[in-house]
């Protein structure tokens, strides 16, 4: 959409006033989502995502913009207003640009756009036939749906480099109300991949997941309100790792760490952990829902290892909050789209295996909470306060899983619980969500093996554990 | 003009009724930090939205240009998405409303207001932050944004709508130390009415914001009489009067199912959503073209109305009362500006009234910790010890939790403190017989 010969025009007149760096995020994306209520199609939707956003830096200085009009001269109009933020003579011309290479983890082997939509409402019909089938009164409200993407960028730098990168994502979601006379649960599975339909065939397969959904909300209509205050907390495999996400993922990210606002800035050498925790963020999984090639500054995907035996060893950077920390970019740098200026983001980020097995953890456990699912959570980078909320969760006895309990609050600081782990699973899991911050939503996975912190706050409304 | 090609493809392919709805908005914003400008944005750009009934069903399409291939793409995906639908709910393509209230939502002063001045101002806020109180050591940022947009209706039916509207923000967030301890703090100022922002003010609550978290220590878990701070009402506001959407009393997954006419909250409840209120979000038309008008939700404890577009309106044989929010082929409704009648009382003799208990002042990690088709809610917390009707100490790291049909039934007392909320809602403090606290 946009020429090398525009995009150098661009370019050179964003560099005109002084700026060191001059990037042009251009983006042509499709999405089409659809949803099943009650097992009957309620809502088909396109949508189209069109335009450009120009980022010039000088400095410690960041410089934003972005239109839908890719013309010539919707293009050097927004260049020219955008440059006016520097007042300095020029430093760099751009004469050419040259193709970053970068390997295609990700292939698009077949199309979700070239899949009629008859397939893609057959393929969520099967999970929404599935909890029909279970034919239990107290499912109320049942919505499964399907979301693909055709994501398309291009992106043009005054390092004389350009890229383009095709992408294509989807998710299969299960969303149910559950309802008795004592009250209403809900519940959500949502599965997804940069990966062809082969996945939710072969993988995440439709069924399964809604019956895991209807039976959890299910389940929970029985629990009893969580007890509160300390104690010892399993936290499950997979989804468990929104905790890491939340409590100590943001605070690693160099959009934090760079101004000093995290509770793990200065710290790199540092043991920030205990020393059973590992912790990984991983952009180059084939076919993962966090994985990217390349990031939006043109830095390849890494493994960056985090935390190594408890020990701080490095962050997500890109290269702009790189400057204040004297490090380069790691391909960290990500936005949801052109309307966002993009930033430190995390990828595909997990706790890695340990040594224990699941039921060697709950076996020494005597009495405590086993959290298996999670409604998500929130966390302030510089404090490190956070708090999720449990969706499926159940008290331990005696080394014993027994009743459920809803309703449970985890909270506390990321720094502090990171140094209670005292058991590491050896079964980890991804699960996929996606992470709200400064630069848009983007697809994250979160992951981890079972592990056990020996203690956390836990709000509830259950009253004291007995 | 510029969309009649739209209309005439569409109606050439059996596309009964059919509607594009166009927002364009133009925004700017700037950051600092540590004196200097870390960030500037800027921004301009349109969004299209084409909805069309085709064989009594609802296909739409989103999209951030429209050119020459436009009007075609738009038609055939609306074909093809409502093609695929199997609801049976009626759909609607708005004729009008006999009457649209004016609304002024667009200040011509704000424009006219030098970009440098508004620039000195932030540079002003930031030392006035760090100035304050030597516990503030850092200003994690402060900045300046600023936006203008307009929507605009088009439909099949001649009906042609548009409205307008500009604001400003300031916001600013500090981190406090104490000992070991850090906070953060946040506050933001708003409107589009330049002449009314106090830099002053804004600097002293951002402050009074961070610091005041400090000192603080966990109480005993117990159940404690409790005075909930606006930004705290404002959030279990949000969710409460949400179970009032009609769509999901109809699906039976809310909290107001058969409740209608019936005590929902204590008789010192007033909620009244007010999209026609001067101020910087009101609204004379919601997204189906449908006349807005001032609305009481729950009115002395009793639940009067529930929230309509123009389906749910239709299945339950009433008209719309303009809540309709269009994102894409399925319509979901929404509230404009929901307000909670003030009482009369003052924070200070809400204190008082509670004698022993707690002051919550801040709930976090809503997406997760409350389920608003259940009322349940567990939920992060600040807040402060009230002891013989003061405030004493901070309280760190607790959760509160309860249920929000119980909350809403145990105010007491409602302040004459009204606070409004850049999220579009407005609200006092209130006194409650009693929450959950975990502690210790």
């Amino acid at each position: 959409m946009i020429s090398k010969k525009l995009a150098i025009d661009v370019l050179n007149e964003m560099l005109a006033t002084g700026a060191d760096y001059a990037e042009i995020f251009a983006e042509n994306s499709r999405g089409y989502g659809v949803s099943l209520e009650n097992g009957k199609v309620n809502s088909s939707s396109t949508g189209i995502t069109f335009g450009a956003g120009l980022r010039l830096l000088k400095d410690n200085r960041c410089v934003y913009g972005y239109t839908s009009d890719v013309s010539r001269k919707g293009l050097m109009e927004l260049a020219n207003s955008l440059n006016k933020s520097f007042k300095g003579e020029r430093l760099i011309t751009v004469s050419k640009l040259e193709m970053i290479r970068s390997k295609n983890r990700n292939p698009i082997l077949h199309s979700y756009e070239d899949i009629p939509l008859k397939e893609k409402i057959d393929l969520i019909r099967e999970g929404t036939d599935e909890i029909q089938s279970m034919n239990d009164p107290r499912i109320v409200r049942y919505v499964g749906s399907f979301a693909c993407n055709h994501k398309s960028v291009t992106v043009f730098n005054s390092k004389g480099k350009w890229f383009h990168r095709d992408t294509e994502f989807a998710r299969m979601a299960y969303s149910i109300v559950a309802a008795d006379e004592n009250g209403m649960e809900t519940s959500f599975e949502g599965p997804g991949c940069q990966m062809d339909i082969s996945y939710f065939k072969d993988k995440a397969k439709p069924r399964k997941v809604a019956r895991k959904a209807a039976e959890t909300a299910l389940m929970m209509l029985t629990a009893k309100e969580c007890p509160s205050g300390k104690m010892p907390v399993v936290i499950g495999n997979g989804w468990g790792g929104v905790l890491f996400h939340e409590a100590c993922g943001h605070p690693l990210e160099a959009s934090a760490v760079s101004r000093g606002l995290s509770c793990f800035a200065g710290k790199e050498g540092e043991m920030i952990a205990s020393p059973i925790v590992t912790a990984v963020d991983d952009s180059t999984i084939p076919n993962e829902w966090g994985s990217i090639d390349i990031d939006d500054e043109g830095n390849l995907g890494e493994k960056r290892v985090l935390i190594k035996d408890g020990k701080l060893v490095n962050f997500m950077i890109d290269d702009f909050n790189g400057r204040r920390m004297g490090r380069k970019g790691n391909g960290s740098c990500r936005r949801q789209n052109y309307k966002y200026c993009p930033t430190s983001r995390m990828s595909n980020t997990y706790i890695d295996n340990g040594k224990s097995t699941l039921e060697e953890i709950i076996a020494a456990t005597k009495l405590g909470l086993y959290a298996v699912g999670f409604a998500g959570g929130s966390v302030d980078p510089t404090t490190g306060e956070f708090n999720f909320g449990c969706s499926e969760a159940y008290i331990i006895r005696d080394g014993k899983v027994c009743e459920p309990v809803k309703g449970a609050t985890l909270i506390g600081k990321g720094e502090e619980i990171l140094k209670k782990i005292d058991m590491v699973g050896n079964d980890l899991a991804l699960a996929q969500g996606m992470c709200g911050a400064a630069s848009g939503s983007i697809r994250t996975n979160v992951g981890q093996p079972t592990l056990r912190v020996s203690e956390i706050t836990v709000g509830g409304r259950g009253g004291e554990l007995k | 003009m510029k969309f009649d090609k739209f209309f005439e493809l569409a109606k050439k392919a059996g596309i009964t009724d059919c509607e594009i709805s166009i927002s364009t908005s133009y925004s700017l914003e700037f950051s600092l930090f540590h004196g200097e400008i870390d960030n500037y944005t800027s921004s301009s750009s349109s969004s299209y939205l084409a909805r069309g009934i085709y064989n009594g069903k609802m296909g739409s399409i989103g999209s951030d240009v429209y050119d020459k291939n436009s009007a075609e793409k738009f038609v055939k995906a609306i074909v093809e998405n409502a093609s695929v639908i199997e609801n049976e709910d009626p759909v609607f393509i708005f004729k009008g409303s006999e009457k649209y209230h004016k609304i002024n939502t667009f200040n011509k002063e704000l424009e006219k207001i030098p970009v440098e001045l508004k620039l000195e101002k932030l540079y002003e806020l930031e030392k006035k932050i760090k100035e304050q109180d030597k516990r503030v050591i850092e200003v994690e940022t402060v900045g300046y944004s600023e936006s203008k947009s307009s929507s605009t209706i088009y439909n099949s039916h001649g009906l042609k709508l548009v409205q307008k509207n500009n604001f400003y923000v300031y916001y600013g967030g500090a981190v406090a130390k104490e000992g070991e301890q850090v906070k953060t703090g946040f506050d933001i100022a708003f409107g589009n009415d330049y002449s009314k922002f106090d830099v002053d003010e804004l600097a002293k609550s951002i402050v009074k914001e961070t610091t005041s978290k400090l000192g603080g220590f966990q109480c005993d878990s117990s159940t404690y009489k409790a005075v909930l701070s606006q930004d705290v009402v404002k959030a279990f506001m949000g969710a409460y009067i949400s179970s009032a959407i009609a769509e999901s009393v109809q699906k039976k997954s809310s909290l107001f199912v058969d409740k209608l006419n019936q005590k929902v909250a204590s008789r010192k409840v007033t909620i009244e959503d007010m999209p026609l209120a001067k101020t910087v979000f009101a609204k004379s038309f919601d997204d189906e073209g449908v006349a807005t008008k001032n609305l009481p939700i729950i009115k002395n404890g009793i639940l009067v109305n529930y929230l309509y577009n123009l389906t749910t309106a239709a299945i339950d044989g009433v008209e719309s009362n303009g809540h309709g929010a269009v994102g894409g082929s399925k319509v979901d409704t929404t509230t404009w500006y929901p307000v909670m009648k003030p009482g009369k009382k003052s924070l200070e003799e809400l204190f008082k009234e509670v004698g022993n208990g707690v002051y919550i002042t801040e709930v976090s990690g809503l997406h997760a910790g409350l389920n608003s088709r259940s009322g349940n809610f567990s939920l992060q917390s600040t807040g402060f010890m009230i002891e013989n009707g003061k405030v004493t100490h901070g309280l760190d790291i607790i959760t509160v939790s309860g249920n929000l049909v119980d909350l809403f039934n145990s105010i007491i007392e409602v302040g004459n403190d009204s606070k409004e909320f850049a999220s579009g809602m407005k609200c006092p403090s209130v006194l409650i017989k009693k929450i959950n606290v975990s502690g210790k």
